[in-house]
C-alpha cells in the first residue's frame, strides 16, 4: 500500500465495466468515480439502472470485466477489508441479539472480548438502541433493525461505509432520523460513505457529492452546494429545494440522452 | 381449554357408540371387540408387568432408530448441499435408497444381522433418513442471498457459513423434516418388528394374531398411538426450546 494517503481519492473506480452474462447488456459501462477520505457520496437513479451493482464492485463482491476498483490504493480483488455494507434489507441473523448481531464482523475473525462488547454497546447506544442490546430481531421495528445494521457495519472502525437504498422500506420520519444519525457517525469517525438511493431528497440531504446513473453510466456529477452540518430544518429551506429541482432535471436530462442513444 | 374439552367428549362419544354398536348388534370379539374388553385387556397387560419389556423394546428401536436415520439424513443433506456435483451424481442412488419397499429389505437384513433390535434399527433408520435429508438440503439451499453475501463482505470462510449462517437460518426447516421423521420412525419400528423383531409391540401384534386375540391386538394398537404421540410432543418440545429465539418477544 502506498505511504502517500490515496492523492487520487480514497475510493477509486476507473473506466469499470460489468456484465451479468458474457453475451448480455453491460449492467456497468465505463464508470470513473472517486470518493475522498471522510466525504459522503451519493448514487441516484432509477431501479435498475446499476446502482447496486456498481456498489457491489466497489465492495469486491463483484469482480469487473474491464477497469479496476481501488481502495485506498489497493486494487480489489475479492470483498474489501475494513469495509462496512449495509444492504436494503437489514439482513440481521434472528437467533442473535441485537448485541451480538452487531459483534458478528468481529466474532467471525475472533472471540469478541469485553472491549468488543463495550465498542458494540456504545454503537447501539449512538444509533438509540442502548436498551434494547438484549433483544432478538423479531422483537424490534423495521427502523431499529435498520439501526442494528448500520451499528454492524460500523463496528469494526471501518474507512468506509457502502449503502444500498438501506432505509427505502422505512417510514418518512424513521427515515429522517436514521439519515441524521448516519451524518452524525460518519463526521464523528470520518468515515467515508457511498450511499445507494433512488430518492432525490436523501441524495440533496446526505451527499457531499451527487452523481446520476442512468443505463449503467454516470449521467451527471456534481458538488450539493450545502452547507455542513446539516440540521433536520435544512430539508424545508428554499435552497434544499433548488439542489432537489436541479438533480430532476439532470436525471430527466440523463434519460433524454439515454433515449436518444438508443 | 374449550378445543381440549371438546376433544374428549368426542372421544368419549365415539367408544360409546363402538361399546353400544358391538353390544346391540352382538359382534363377535374376534372381529371387533368392545372397548370395554379391550381395556380390561391393556390393563392386565399393564398390571402383569408384560406389557413393559415390549414397550421399552420399541422405544429404544425408534430412539436409537431416529438418532442414527436424523444424524446420517443431516450429514448427507451438508454435503449435498455443500457439493452440488457431487449432488448430482449420488442424486439417483439416494433416491432408488427410498423407493425400494424396506419391508422388502427385512429377510436381507434378518440374514446380515439376525433376527431382534439391529434390523428393525436399519429399517427405522432407512425410514428417518429422507425427510432430514431432503429438509436439510431444501433448508440450507434458500439461506438469503443477501446474508451469504453479508458472510461473504465479512470474509467468513465456508465452514464459518455453514456452521454460524446455513445451519441455524435452516434449522426451523430441518426441526420440521424430524417431526416427519418421528412418525415415520414409529411406523418402521412397528413394522420392522413384524418381520425380524423377536420383542417389542409390533412383534406382540404378530403374536397376538397368531392366537387371534383381537382384543390384544387393538389394546396395542392403543399403547402404539400413546408411544408416537409422547415421541411427537417431546420432538415438539425440543422445536420450541431450539427456535424460541426465532419467533417475536
Amino acid at each position: 500500500m502506498p505511504t502517500d494517503p490515496d492523492p487520487e481519492g480514497f475510493v477509486a473506480i476507473e473506466g469499470v465495466r460489468y456484465r451479468y452474462d458474457a453475451g448480455g447488456p453491460a449492467i456497468v459501462n465505463g464508470v470513473d468515480w472517486t470518493v475522498p477520505r471522510g466525504a459522503i457520496h451519493c448514487l441516484l437513479g432509477r431501479s435498475g439502472c446499476g446502482k447496486t451493482t456498481l456498489l457491489k464492485l466497489a465492495a469486491g463482491l463483484l469482480m469487473p470485466d474491464e477497469g479496476r476498483v481501488r481502495v485506498a490504493g489497493a486494487v480489489l480483488r475479492g470483498p474489501a477489508p475494513r469495509v462496512g455494507f449495509v444492504f436494503q434489507a437489514p439482513t440481521l441473523l434472528e437467533w442473535l441479539s441485537a448485541l451480538d448481531n452487531v459483534l458478528l464482523p468481529l466474532s467471525l475473525k475472533r472471540r469478541p472480548g469485553p472491549a468488543d462488547r463495550e465498542a458494540a454497546r456504545d454503537l447501539l447506544a449512538l444509533v438509540g438502541l442502548a436498551d434494547h442490546a438484549g433483544r432478538h430481531p423479531a422483537a424490534l421495528s423495521g427502523g431499529q433493525q435498520s439501526r442494528v445494521a448500520v451499528a454492524r457495519a460500523l463496528i469494526g472502525g471501518p474507512d468506509l461505509l457502502l449503502l444500498d437504498e438501506p432505509f427505502a422500506a422505512l417510514d418518512a420520519l424513521t427515515r429522517e432520523e436514521l439519515q441524521d444519525d448516519l451524518l452524525r457517525l460518519c463526521a464523528l469517525r470520518g468515515t467515508a460513505a457511498l450511499f445507494v438511493t433512488h430518492d432525490i431528497a436523501e441524495a440533496v440531504y446526505l451527499g457531499d457529492r451527487v452523481a446520476v446513473m442512468a443505463a449503467g453510466r454516470i449521467t451527471h456529477s456534481g458538488p450539493v452546494a450545502l452547507p455542513r452540518p446539516r440540521p433536520p430544518g435544512l430539508r424545508y429551506e428554499p435552497a434544499f429545494a433548488a439542489a432537489c429541482r436541479a438533480l430532476r432535471e439532470a436525471m430527466d436530462r440523463g434519460e433524454t440522452v439515454r433515449e436518444r442513444a438508443a | 381449554m374449550s378445543a381440549r374439552l371438546a376433544s374428549g367428549l368426542l372421544l368419549l362419544a365415539l367408544l360409546a357408540a363402538w361399546e353400544t354398536w358391538c353390544r346391540a348388534a352382538a359382534v363377535p370379539a374376534l372381529i371387533l371387540p368392545p372397548p370395554s374388553a379391550v381395556a380390561a385387556t391393556l390393563w392386565g397387560e399393564v398390571a402383569s408387568g408384560r406389557l413393559w419389556p415390549h414397550l421399552a423394546v420399541t422405544a429404544a428401536e425408534m430412539t436409537l432408530g431416529l438418532a442414527l436415520g436424523a444424524a446420517v439424513g443431516l450429514g448427507a443433506g451438508i454435503l449435498l448441499a455443500e457439493s452440488p456435483a457431487l449432488g448430482r451424481v449420488l442424486r439417483p442412488y439416494i433416491l432408488a435408497s427410498q423407493l425400494v419397499p424396506k419391508l422388502a429389505l427385512g429377510p436381507l437384513l434378518i440374514i446380515w444381522f439376525g433376527f431382534g433390535l439391529t434390523p428393525t434399527v436399519v429399517v427405522t433408520a432407512l425410514i428417518c433418513f429422507f425427510p432430514l435429508m431432503e429438509t436439510t438440503l431444501t433448508g440450507l439451499a434458500e439461506v438469503d442471498p443477501a446474508r451469504r453475501e453479508l458472510f461473504r463482505m465479512l470474509g467468513a470462510s465456508r465452514l464459518q457459513t455453514l456452521l454460524r449462517l446455513k445451519l441455524p437460518a435452516a434449522l426451523p426447516v430441518i426441526l420440521a423434516g424430524l417431526r416427519v421423521a418421528v412418525v415415520l420412525a414409529l411406523v418402521g419400528a412397528v413394522v420392522g418388528e413384524f418381520v425380524a423383531g423377536r420383542a417389542g409391540l409390533g412383534a406382540s401384534i404378530i403374536a397376538a394374531q397368531s392366537v387371534m386375540d383381537s382384543s390384544l391386538i387393538v389394546a396395542l394398537f392403543v399403547v402404539i398411538t400413546a408411544l408416537g404421540m409422547v415421541f411427537y410432543e417431546a420432538v415438539r418440545a425440543l422445536e420450541r426450546l431450539a427456535l424460541r429465539r426465532y419467533r417475536k418477544g
